[in-house]
């Protein structure tokens, strides 16, 4: 489903050049729930905003649902965000102006969808995070975490082929966060192929398999002596050390 | 077409749509009646007098020390063959007035003794047979005057002449359907008639507006030379030699006789200078009103930029996160120019009505025309085309936001 292979993302300035990805590897097959992780600055938002092609790399291959999409242009890319990504962000990133209904029927518009089929389409992911009866409120008017669950239901409008969520619970509290880790579970046993980037490891621990990020390379978590010396870090700061 | 969206959107951002709806409401507005008035100062500006312009000259001569009013009819027969036999001169003519001069004689045409009112107004030019050739008038119908019929009389004592000639604009409105040739007119209450003998394409009268508006081209010819202190020389110079005639015919006059005043200013003009002086003013309000629309529109287009700059710059985010929805940037620059053109029709439908509502305003204060809804529909382009072309280039900015920009933090 999403295949990186040694791929690299470097900004340059002037003066500088910094590799936020550097040969990074990894994997992802389809049906998958896959949590990356990585302590802050470790490329792991890079990672995400390349595989959901937010952003551009600069070496290396990208093949996303077998289809190699470094030369692909401005349009092609927005052709596949649209319509075989989901994303689910930290801030939730609704449109303010606009209501749960109006919010979640964004991407459907891109697709150049009937306005039957994207009330259906819309009202039946409301119903599925259980916000149908909030479609005509506004973001604002909506808690962290229905806002999060709005954002899902967005998400899953357009039946994407994979669901990136950035830090996902980051904004929510422990109670919240739960309830919306369990809809990406129960998403994902639906047979939705998810890749999380946390730097929460108990929500990482509830993913199929963790892909641990660290100076922009994906590690081997036994043998890598900076994932003990991240683990140690950890460590200290649950303790208050 | 995503309207229903932008239009919610909107609806959450009523103070600048409205600000700007409004600005481009009172653009249109006074934009069309500002393009309305100058276009009537232009059409009025681009009027025929009805003479051939060029070549043609105007002296205006004030008598000094004459014992009576009728003292200066020899004079003014002198003053003639002087300018006559002038070289360069091909004929001139000594008259009340002239197109464009700004004063002269008007009076009410009834076509019996008993109308109570006026069938038209007309102006009245008092010369004699050298009118048609030194003004370059066109007989169309009829003949010109003889000289044996051109009478000297005291202004104060004039009461009507046998003969005279008319335009076809008087002709028309007293005779419509058929013609005054031939016919006998009344040109005061209690004279003899004046019988048609001739009739003229067009002559304009010496106002060029206001109250002249509704007989702008009924003009009235009789073969009187008025006598009195004042006369008015019109001159007809050869092809070419208008300069050289502008120099000689005063030193001419002085010559023959050098009791008389030739005012410094309007005393000798060519008639070029005589139109020039005569739509000044017209002139100024065209051009003042074509600097107010130039300066409005160039406000309207200011505040849209403004307003979708800082709604660009507002909504980064937003714009980072469509993109990362699927959005294209054309989608992106389709969104911007949507919404300028919902404002926009807005603010034409309102703006469309409060220019036919300054129009009343003005026909009721000022006796402005009605104005053609031509404009209105000119205006409403423009508007929209100004408001799509200053929306251009910030819209094109928001197209240009990365989609990486949703993953950004604010």
């Amino acid at each position: 489903m999403l295949k990186m292979t040694h791929l690299s993302k470097v900004y340059r300035t002037e003066v500088v050049e910094t590799y936020a990805l550097r040969d990074f590897n990894i994997d992802v097959k389809e049906g998958e729930f896959v949590a990356v992780t990585g302590p802050s600055g470790s490329g792991k938002t890079t990672f995400l905003t390349i595989a959901g092609l937010l952003e551009t790399f600069t070496g290396g291959e990208y093949h996303l649902d077998g289809v190699e999409v470094s030369h692909l242009n401005d349009n092609a890319r927005s052709k596949i965000r649209n319509e075989k990504i989901g994303f689910i962000f930290q801030a939730f990133n609704l449109i303010p102006d606009l209501n749960v209904f109006d919010n979640v029927e964004v991407p459907l518009r891109y697709r150049g969808m009937k306005a039957a089929e994207r009330k259906k389409r819309i009202m039946e992911s409301l119903e599925r995070v259980g916000l149908a009866s909030r479609a005509k409120h506004y973001p604002a008017e909506l808690s962290g975490g229905q806002q999060q669950r709005v954002a899902i239901a967005r998400a899953l409008a357009g039946s994407p082929r994979l669901l990136l969520a950035d830090e996902p619970t980051g904004n929510l509290d422990t109670q919240m966060a739960r309830s919306v880790m369990e809809l990406l579970e129960e998403i994902h046993r639906e047979g939705a192929t998810i890749v999380m980037v946390t730097h929460d490891p108990e929500l990482a621990a509830r993913a199929q398999r963790n892909v641990h990020v660290i100076d922009g390379q994906v590690v081997d978590l036994a043998e890598d002596p900076r994932f003990h010396a991240h683990v140690a870090q950890v460590a200290d700061a649950t303790h208050g050390r | 077409m995503q309207i229903q969206p932008i239009l919610a959107a909107l609806k959450r951002h009523k103070a600048g749509t409205f600000l700007i709806a409004l600005q481009i409401a009172l653009t249109l507005a006074i934009v069309c009646n500002a393009l309305f008035i100058i276009q009537q100062r232009v059409e009025r500006i681009s009027r025929s007098t009805g003479m051939i312009e060029t070549d043609l000259m105007a002296i205006q001569n004030m008598w000094v020390g004459l014992s009576d009013e009728n003292a200066s009819e020899p004079l003014i027969k002198a003053d003639l063959q002087v300018l006559r036999q002038l070289p360069g001169v091909q004929d001139a003519l000594a008259t009340n007035s002239y197109p464009l001069r700004g004063g002269g004689w008007s009076t009410g045409v009834r076509l019996n003794p008993e109308m109570k009112k006026p069938a038209a107004q007309t102006t009245q030019y008092f010369v004699d047979d050298h009118a048609l050739a030194t003004m370059g008038a066109k007989l169309i119908a009829g003949r010109n005057f003889r000289p044996d019929e051109v009478v000297a009389i005291d202004p104060k004592k004039f009461q009507f002449s046998p003969t005279v000639m008319v335009t076809k604009a008087l002709s028309d409105k007293l005779f419509p359907g058929s013609s005054a040739l031939g016919k006998q007119i009344y040109l005061s209450d209690g004279t003899p008639p004046s019988t048609v003998v001739g009739i003229v394409e067009r002559l304009q009268v010496p106002w060029k507006g206001g109250f002249a508006d509704n007989f702008e081209a009924n003009s009235t010819l009789l073969p009187v030379q008025l006598t009195g202190n004042f006369t008015t020389y019109l001159i007809r110079s050869k092809p070419g030699q208008l300069a050289s005639v502008l120099k000689a015919a005063p030193e001419a006059l002085f010559k023959a006789n050098r009791m008389r005043v030739l005012p410094s200013e309007r005393g000798v003009r060519s008639f070029a200078m005589v139109r020039q002086d005569a739509y000044k003013s017209d002139r100024g309000m065209a051009i003042l009103m074509g600097i107010i629309c130039v300066v409005l529109l160039g406000i309207t287009a200011a505040g849209i930029v403004g307003l979708t700059s800082f709604w660009v710059g507002q909504r980064r985010k937003q714009i980072g996160v469509r993109r990362a929805l699927g959005a294209t940037k054309n989608d992106i620059l389709t969104y911007f120019l949507t919404e300028n053109l919902l404002i926009g029709l807005g603010g034409v439908l309102v703006g469309a009505l409060l220019a036919m509502g300054m129009n009343l305003w003005l026909m009721k204060q000022f006796e402005m025309a009605r104005l053609s809804p031509l404009y209105v529909i000119t205006g409403v382009i423009v508007l929209l085309l100004l408001g799509q072309g200053s929306v251009l280039a910030p819209a094109m900015r928001a197209a240009r936001v990365p989609p990486v920009e949703a993953t950004r933090s604010v």
